[in-house]
């Protein structure tokens, strides 16, 4: 067999993985970017200089010590439910560790957020359409929802009541804005071909550069020396109620993102427009067969995720930030990472943000826990990162390509069957 | 008389498939033998075999008496051997000569440059030896299908071919080309080369075979001779039973036109002219039939009478309004129901499950769908009713369209759309890759629907097909509507020229001088 045609067949093997598979497979690599990062870490341990040997293997000293950084890692993602004792012995359970803390709520936080821009990306790849532009959508619908709710919050009586109608509003506000910008590209798709990749991506700068020019000219904080809005009273935000010790993170916010998640897949195989949808990110041509309006579904699919990108902004700022803020996280594009983890599939969405989110508060733990520097972190994360995404990628890549073996494509008629002579 | 080839317990194994099962084949020096069986019968794999492709799971291959083993196309050609694939491997922009020559150029200048007179003077006296008639200097794109063939064919024995494998010659021919290819047989085996052709047409295997082996599921069914069997016993060697084979459409009285195509002009997706001025009506319990070489603008026309494709000019009325810029959606849900041509690409998701596809075009219709949900419990239950009526195997309503064999892919299409309950019902080689058993299951379903009363426009390549089951048929070639003349009481030969672009003169037949004397 030529190598083509074992990267074939693997590639085939890998696009008719079962769901149970592909978890294996998501696990595995998990384990496999675990090993190699251990490597790493143990590689750049040697080469730096340090007092004393964080581990001892085979005689020699090394600076870090992998099996510490990993359980430092996932532990403090948690808020270290168990004690970590150097050289890397885990003891039982933390006494006084409390679900409610700060390590988790980081991790939660991060969750809620890419769940958010994980569907946006996911609802635009199902439908065929490579929508890069969540981070614009995101921006823009975040600044929405911030002058909507710093417009709208005097006309409101202050408290509980205000804020349980001005935060739907102010995300409803952020949704539409986030999916007219997404409309954009999309219509700029149907009806003038032009490529969305390209349109996206140009669009995420535009965003960026007019939100920019906003609020640094029109709408910014005038008290303050960065470029950002007036902070929105504590009432108009979701605040960590459950998480005394703060974090960023509203339980609220995380029970919407996954109400979405069950809407977002309620839309996708039990609707008519999710029928639509889904056939022509398949097959094109069998939707247009099929009668599926191709612009039409090509502008709201993208609206759709213009929206739900939108949403992902205004929980940055309802949540987060209280305001919005210049230099807006690229939870946008850590989307497009999360639906490829997830295979597309909103409730996929879930765990593969959960990783995000734990590799992200965990490896502040690290950074803060352990002598490991932050460029070092950042690499066992992206290991971690390209380990599990890889195969899903290479799932989404071989069933956008014709991998049959030998598929009889030729129609075999064109003469007689019975007699034919005389 | 020596044995060219014999196959010795030939078994190919796929995964999950036995695609050969112990065949044994022996083929005469001299001979045309036909290779006769349904799709996926395995006429594909074992021919593959013998020229090298796939290594046979067991068994032994000897070509001229001896055992061999080839590893590759190449040390098949060296063995004598040569294969016409339904796909042309020919490059479009160069002439039929150099064509001829590649990868065997002959050279001058200490092998440094190719030879072009040489390459050309070889070419012609080889064609002139088998008599074919091919001018060496034209351009592969400018010459028709059949000669397109004859230069694969003087491809095969430029590299020294004595055994011709010819995977479904005829798919891609008129009638005529047909004809002039079996003469072309008979010119090669007067000379001694061994010609293997596979078929899955009766008739033609009877006609230019000297024996007929019939493979099924895999297995050798049976070598006869063609001149001791009839196509009853060939027929019946294929499918395993008794099988009607001539689809007849008793005479019947249509009602209202159902669809009138006025003048109507279409582009092919580059933006060239492919159907030109055609006109035409079909009417209640009327079948329509369009016959044509694949390629003649059949395929735009349906388009644009679906709602696929904007006609550039010309109207088109259904029940009585012009839906010339009507949706497709709206077209559908008006009644109309469409085989598509490319199953493939059109007529199923393929990453989808038959329950999925089932609803395909009635994703928005009750009772599949209301206020914008869709009942998947009605959808899969449709979906099993299609599989059991249409005998879409394997009976799996949850595995993906894509896992299913053409043929049953295609007998799922076919009961999607018929069972829609239309009006009008489109269908565009209805029949291709199913074997004969559901041909003559979906004829049957065809003459149903116009029994009730439905329109139905039939194209198919398979002259036969349109020739049985019309009540009119038209004629196109190049785009153009040649005739609609009388299915019944026209000859094959007739609409085989006009299959061909031939007008025949209505006033000239009588006047016309004896074939006789023309030579």
């Amino acid at each position: 067999m030529s190598a083509a045609e074992t990267a074939k067949s693997v590639l085939r093997r890998l696009t008719a993985a079962s769901a149970t598979e592909r978890i294996l497979i998501s696990f595995a690599a998990l384990v496999l970017a675990v090993v190699v990062g251990a490597v790493i870490i143990l590689v750049s341990g040697r080469v730096t200089t340090c007092q004393t040997a964080a581990t001892t293997l085979f005689g020699t000293g090394f600076c870090y010590d992998p099996v510490e950084v990993y359980l430092v890692l996932f532990n403090g993602a948690l808020g270290e439910p168990f004690l970590v004792n150097s050289p890397g012995i885990l003891k039982p359970l933390n006494p006084d560790w409390n679900p409610l803390n700060f390590g988790f709520a980081l991790t939660l936080k991060e969750t809620t957020l890419l769940i958010f821009t994980g569907l946006s990306v996911a609802v635009s790849f199902r439908a065929g359409l490579f929508n890069i532009g969540t981070q614009g959508q995101l921006v823009l619908g975040g600044l929405a929802t911030a002058l909507f709710s710093f417009f709208v919050a005097p006309l409101l009586p202050s408290g509980l009541v205000g804020g349980l109608i001005l935060i739907p509003l102010a995300v409803i506000v952020g949704a539409l804005v986030g999916g007219l910008y997404g409309a954009i590209p999309g219509a700029l798709k149907a009806y003038a071909d032009a490529n969305e990749v390209i349109t996206t991506i140009m669009l995420n700068f535009i965003a960026a550069q007019i939100a920019f020019v906003l609020v640094s000219e029109f709408f910014g904080n005038p008290d303050s020396q960065v470029v950002e809005t007036t902070p929105l009273p504590d009432w108009a935000t979701l605040l960590p109620v459950a998480f005394p010790q703060g974090g960023d993170f509203s339980l609220l916010a995380l029970a919407f993102g996954l109400a979405l998640v069950v809407a977002v897949w309620f839309l996708l195989e039990q609707t008519s427009f999710g029928y639509d949808l889904r056939t022509s990110g398949e097959q094109p041509e069998a939707a247009e067969y099929g009668g599926v309006d191709a612009k039409h579904t090509t502008v709201t699919s993208m609206f759709l995720s213009g929206a739900l990108g939108g949403m992902g902004g205004a929980i940055w700022v309802l949540m987060v930030m209280g305001k919005w803020q210049a230099g807006v996280p690229s939870l946008g594009f850590d989307g497009i990472t999360v639906s490829i983890l997830a295979g597309n599939n909103p409730f996929g969405v879930v765990p593969a943000a959960l990783l995000f989110g734990t590799l992200k508060s965990g490896s502040l733990a690290v950074q803060f826990g352990t002598g490991v520097p932050k460029q070092l972190v950042g690499v066992l994360r992206g290991l971690i990162i390209l380990f599990v995404a890889m195969p899903e990628f290479f799932r989404m890549l071989g069933s956008a390509i014709d991998l049959e073996p030998d598929r009889e494509t030729v129609a075999t008629d064109g003469g007689r069957l019975g007699g034919d002579d005389e | 008389m020596s044995t060219a080839v014999h196959l010795d317990e030939i078994t190919k194994r796929f995964p999950g498939v036995v695609a050969n099962d112990d065949v044994d084949l022996t083929v005469e020096r001299g001979t045309v033998h036909a290779l006769l069986g349904e799709n996926g019968a395995g006429k594909t794999t074992l021919m593959n075999i013998l020229y090298g492709l796939y290594e046979p799971t067991e068994g032994t291959v000897h070509v001229d008496g001896k055992p061999r083993d080839f590893d590759s196309p190449a040390d098949a050609i060296d063995a004598g051997i040569g294969m016409i694939h339904q796909h042309f491997m020919l490059v479009d922009p160069m002439t039929v000569a150099e064509n001829i020559v590649l990868g065997n150029e002959p050279r001058k200048w200490f092998g440094t440059t190719v030879d072009r007179e040489r390459a050309r003077q070889e070419v012609i006296d080889l064609s002139n030896r088998y008599g074919f008639d091919v001018n060496p200097d034209d351009a592969i794109e400018d010459v028709s299908v059949g000669v397109q063939q004859r230069v694969e064919i003087l491809k095969a024995l430029y590299r020294g071919a004595d055994i011709l494998i010819l995977d479904e010659p005829t798919a891609v021919l008129t009638p005529q080309e047909v004809e002039e290819l079996f003469r072309v047989f008979e010119e090669l085996t007067a000379q001694g080369k061994t010609i293997i052709f596979i078929s899955h047409k009766l008739g033609e295997a009877m006609h230019a075979a000297d024996d007929i082996t019939v493979l099924r599921n895999g297995k050798n069914v049976g070598t006869v001779k063609a001149d001791e069997t009839s196509n009853e016993e060939l027929a019946e060697l294929m499918v395993g039973r008794e099988v009607l084979l001539e689809p007849k459409a008793e005479p019947q009285e249509p009602g209202d036109e159902v669809l009138s195509v006025q003048r109507l002009s279409a582009t092919d997706n580059r933006g060239v002219p492919a159907v030109s001025d055609v006109s035409f009506d079909i009417r209640e319990g009327e079948v329509f039939g369009i016959a044509g070489v694949d390629g003649n603008g059949q395929s735009q026309l349906v388009e644009a009478i679906t709602g696929l494709r904007t006609p550039t000019e010309g109207s088109i009325s259904y029940k009585g309004r012009d839906i010339t810029d009507a949706s497709r959606r709206s077209r559908i849900d008006d009644g109309m129901a469409y085989v598509p041509e490319d199953r493939h690409e059109r007529g199923l998701v393929m990453d989808f499950d038959l329950v999925q596809n089932g609803i395909l075009g009635s994703q928005h219709s009750p009772p599949f769908a209301a206020a914008g949900r869709i009942h998947w419990s009605d959808a899969r239950e449709h979906t099993e009713r299609i599989i059991d009526e249409y005998d879409v195997r394997p009976p799996h309503a949850d595995a993906d369209a894509e896992s299913f064999s053409g043929g049953n892919q295609q007998k799922f299409i076919v009961g999607r759309e018929f069972e829609r309950d239309p009006d009008f019902v489109v269908a565009t080689h209805p029949t291709r890759g199913v074997d004969i058993g559901a041909m003559e299951f979906i004829h049957e379903r065809l003459l149903d629907l116009r029994a009730e009363g439905k329109a139905i426009l039939l194209i198919s390549s398979k002259l036969d097909e349109v020739q049985g089951l019309s009540d009119r048929l038209g004629v196109m070639h190049d785009g153009e509507l040649m005739d609609i003349v009388d299915p019944r009481n026209t000859t094959e030969e007739e609409i085989g020229l006009l299959m061909a672009g031939e007008r025949p003169d209505a006033d000239a037949t009588d006047a016309e001088p004896p074939v006789g004397d023309a030579k």
